[in-house]
């Protein structure tokens, strides 16, 4: 617990310092900063996993009144993610100052890794509902550094995760009003499928479904992830919506009566593969690339959503589905990462945010466009990437059940999508007959930074067999 | 028991007038105001589900009162923006 703790203080305490003390490389102390909180969130899995899951009482009040911690094994797990991802980030933001927009973002994205790093940690509704507020507020301030052309989908996706909020906090007081707990292991043991539970459950999805860009409250999304820094668009992207999706899974699989969960199953595979569906077309007619990436993450949302409902259409007894929403939810994450900054890096060199100014990248800008393009590849699931394990694992209990084939179909069609609007960009690049001159000098050092999270993304297939065991006993 | 329900029902018609107006309106301001109709709505309810114990339940008190340090902060940011996208708008005249 003690190593969950520093990965948390530690982004914690350096956003505050670097507030107050404006040192003069901000970007090497938040190097050095996730890289720390990165150390102990590995340390934290390391103990989660031999001594079981931890507690911790904040302020040593009993427990319902107290703050909860909780470390279980996918805490820890999305602790090292987020870290890991901040650190990859931070190491490309270092090396090309105009992505970061101004020098406040090193510590708006510290506090951005000690707010999700709370969220993952916390074990009731009302500190979720806190640390999700942090988290957006971070996440709007962050938009807006990209100067006056962000500042209105900025406040647009401020004033639609407030409401997000909003609905999500009257759910909880319901719950509490119906219940007077607001633990999720208190409350695992009390709900009831009754009328105010269930009012209480629709209007916190629906909040969180806005709040994490889930279709069809998704469109705020792309408006405010495009015209973000290149490197925020790439927190905002992998991070931020994943927040939202992990309060969403533990409601519905800790404290939700069983009762709803075929309603809500439905509900969530078929705005699933809608989501691929919608998502993928927008993608594919997206006039300019970073629009294109954000579309993708619409998307792409809609696996993790498809899985989550499926999880619920068969009763949460099916561990490989647990796996299937994890894993993407990382595979995403970098792979986001990765195509976000090579996006970034094609724009900023190539000097053009059309789709159509990326003609001649393979000449100019080779190792860029190679990021895209392997991101890409796990994006659509090709082997070995981590793309690839998550939708095969999602196919698999699928098949075993001829009642819910249907539900492969939407998934080849969202990975006809991807594939689509993955090889739109890459057709563009390889057009060698009319190049695009590159505008300043490439930096190939900076390119090889946004390769790094794609290379990292096809490499969790040599590591799958831990990750899946792990994964798999998330449904205990 | 009737006022309580009284009050949670003045709470969640607050809540849905809000929603309505974010959802209608244009102008940032009135957006803004809004967003703060809805929060107030909730708050309304957790307070009327408070006082339905006596001395009233602390717990859910506290929690209104992190609610409102939360709504202060994200109003004051979404008013700084608003007013800031005024100012850049007059400039381009």
């Amino acid at each position: 617990m003690n190593a969950a703790l520093v990965s948390l203080l530690l982004p914690l305490a350096g956003a505050l310092l670097l507030i107050l003390l404006r040192p003069a490389r901000s970007g090497r102390w938040v190097i050095a900063l996730s890289l720390g909180a990165l150390v102990a969130a590995i340390m934290a899995l390391q103990v989660v996993l031999d001594h079981g899951e931890r507690n911790l009482l904040v302020g040593g009040w009993e427990a319902g009144l107290a703050i909860r911690f909780r470390l279980t094994p996918l805490a820890a797990l999305l602790l090292v993610f987020t870290a890991g991802l901040h650190l990859l980030v931070a190491l490309y933001t270092a090396r090309i100052a105009h992505a970061a927009g101004k020098e406040d973002y090193w510590a708006l994205s510290c506090l951005l890794h000690a707010a999700l790093a709370a969220l993952w940690l916390s074990a009731d509704l009302f500190n979720l509902y806190v640390t999700l507020e942090l988290l957006s507020l971070v996440a709007v301030a962050l938009v807006s550094l990209a100067g006056r052309k962000a500042w209105k989908p900025a406040l647009n996706y401020l004033l639609l995760s407030l409401a997000g909020s909003l609905a999500y906090l009257l759910g909880v007081a319901l719950i509490y009003g119906r219940y007077g707990v607001l633990d999720l292991a208190l409350l695992a043991q009390l709900t009831e499928a009754d009328g105010v539970t269930h009012l209480a459950l629709l209007l916190m999805t629906l909040g969180l479904m806005l709040k994490a860009a889930l279709w069809p409250l998704h469109l705020w999304l792309p408006p405010a992830h495009a015209a973000a820094p290149t490197a925020v668009s790439a927190l905002l992207s992998a991070l931020v919506v994943k927040g939202p999706l992990y309060i969403l899974w533990l409601i519905w699989s800790e404290i939700a009566p069983v009762e709803f969960g075929r309603d809500a199953g439905l509900l969530f595979g078929t705005a699933g593969v809608l989501a691929l569906l919608a998502g993928g077309w927008s993608a594919l007619r997206a006039p300019r690339l970073k629009t294109l990436v954000a579309y993708s993450t619409v998307a792409q949302l809609g696996y993790a959503l498809l899985a989550l409902g499926l999880l619920l259409l068969l009763h949460l007894n099916e561990p490989r589905l647990h796996a299937a929403l994890w894993l993407f939810v990382l595979a995403h994450g970098l792979a986001k990462v990765s195509m976000f900054l090579a996006a970034g890096e094609l724009q900023s060199i190539l000097g053009s945010k059309r789709v159509t100014g990326m003609r001649g990248a393979s000449q100019n800008v080779p190792i860029a466009l190679a990021a895209f393009a392997v991101a890409g590849g796990s994006l659509v699931g090709l082997p070995p990437s981590g793309g690839f394990l998550a939708k095969w694992l999602l196919l698999q209990p699928l098949f075993e059940r001829p009642q819910h084939w249907p539900w492969a179909v939407g998934v080849l069609l969202g990975t006809l999508m991807s594939a689509a609007y993955v090889f739109r960009v890459v057709a563009h690049g390889f057009d060698r007959a009319r190049p695009n001159p590159p505008s300043i000098r490439p930096d190939r050092l900076a390119q090889w930074l946004a390769l790094l999270p794609a290379l990292l993304v096809w490499g969790l297939a040599l590591i799958s067999e831990p990750l899946l065991l792990w994964l798999g006993g998330l449904g205990r | 028991m009737s006022a309580t329900l009284f009050w949670i029902a003045i709470g969640f018609a607050l809540w849905l007038l809000g929603l309505h107006g974010l959802l209608t309106l244009r102008h940032a301001l009135r957006r803004i105001i809004a967003i703060n109709l809805m929060g107030s709505g909730v708050f309304l309810v957790m307070i009327a589900l408070a006082a339905r114990h006596d001395p009233s339940d602390p717990l859910l008190v506290a929690l209104v009162v992190t609610g409102l340090v939360v709504a202060v902060s994200a109003t004051a940011l979404a008013l700084r923006l608003s007013s800031a996208l005024a100012t850049s708008k007059e400039h381009e005249r």
